[in-house]
């Protein structure tokens, strides 16, 4: 069960990429994800939730597309910009 | 304005950080003139058995070897392995069912890699994590002991897609279980087509003989390319 290693990466990058944007929340996460990868995704959703807890991710969706090949990769972020969660 | 999440592009590969890492070894590997080999396995494949012979052997014919050893807990293996005079470091991983090239380069510490010729590096037992971590090895061994039965590579295709050349072990105990060697072989062509395999004991010496020239022969290839880079 390397999984949860693997959510931990996926955080540490979207977190970056936040920081990158001046803040804010993440709302959802898309991934893509190969069956070559040897990545399995009811692993990766069980995690998720509980390794997103105290992150800018917290409570955000993570949404697999499965495709083929060997693909592990973070598309994109869906962010919610940190003034409008003020207003 | 609504909160409307807008969508940010980030396209990245999540295990990017070990794919770099794992580059920068094998250029560090390739630098010093040394050739990597990793083994992966269920645990119990006998791993340990090959290597601790291997290591013996290589010495015996000249080579400067060493050897990485990966387990969740103990030293055990890393003991059995030194028993062949070679440098050995253990990495004890806690709870981590894997090796990646962080830890790789960490155990690397103290080690002056132009010391060595081949360097080998034992993973974990696991057949199904090692698979997403390169670890900078020029070749990787995948190892299934007769015991597990001949349709390991259908069950776990995704390591054998990974490793280079698959090794069956304990041929010694094949016919008291019954292992059929043609099956095994299909079923490992029929996830990796092409993929070279050989069978061998370590107890009985069957193969071993086959298993060194390959050994031998991946070697020599590799530093017949970098001395030609080099020469360029």
């Amino acid at each position: 069960m390397h999984e949860l290693s693997i959510v931990l990466s996926m955080i540490d990058m979207a977190s970056e990429e936040v920081d990158r944007h001046g803040g804010g929340r993440v709302t959802a996460l898309h991934l893509k994800l190969g069956q070559l990868s040897g990545v399995v995704k009811e692993a990766l959703t069980f995690s998720w939730e509980i390794a997103c807890q105290g992150t800018a991710l917290e409570g955000s969706q993570l949404i697999i597309e499965e495709t083929e090949g060997r693909e592990l990769e973070v598309v994109a972020l869906e962010l919610e910009a940190a003034e409008e969660l003020v207003t | 304005m609504s909160g409307q999440p807008r969508m940010v592009e980030v396209r990245q590969n999540v295990l990017k950080h070990n794919d770099v890492l794992a580059r920068a070894l094998r250029k560090r590997f390739e630098d010093a003139g040394v050739f990597v080999i990793s083994m992966v396995s269920t645990p119990g494949a006998g791993k340990t058995a090959l290597l601790e012979h291997t290591l013996t052997q290589m010495r015996a014919g000249g080579l400067r070897v060493a050897a990485l050893v990966g387990d969740l807990a103990t030293e055990n293996d890393a003991r059995r392995l030194a028993r062949s005079n070679a440098p050995v470091k253990q990495i004890v991983t806690g709870t981590i069912c894997h090796l990646d090239a962080d830890m790789v380069q960490n155990a690397l510490d103290e080690w002056n890699l132009a010391d060595l010729d081949v360097l080998f590096i034992e993973n974990v037992g696991n057949l199904v994590c090692p698979s997403s971590y390169d670890l900078g090895e020029h070749l990787r061994l995948v190892l299934m002991s007769v015991t597990e039965g001949e349709d390991k590579p259908l069950k776990y295709p995704t390591i054998f897609n990974t490793a280079d050349v698959a090794v069956i072990t304990k041929m010694d105990l094949a016919e008291a279980v019954e292992f059929d060697l043609h099956t095994a072989r299909e079923n490992i062509k029929a996830v990796r087509p092409g993929m070279h395999t050989l069978e061998l004991s370590v107890k009985s010496g069957a193969g071993m003989d086959n298993y060194f020239r390959l050994l031998d022969s991946k070697i020599e290839v590799r530093a017949e390319c970098v001395s030609q880079s080099r020469a360029r």
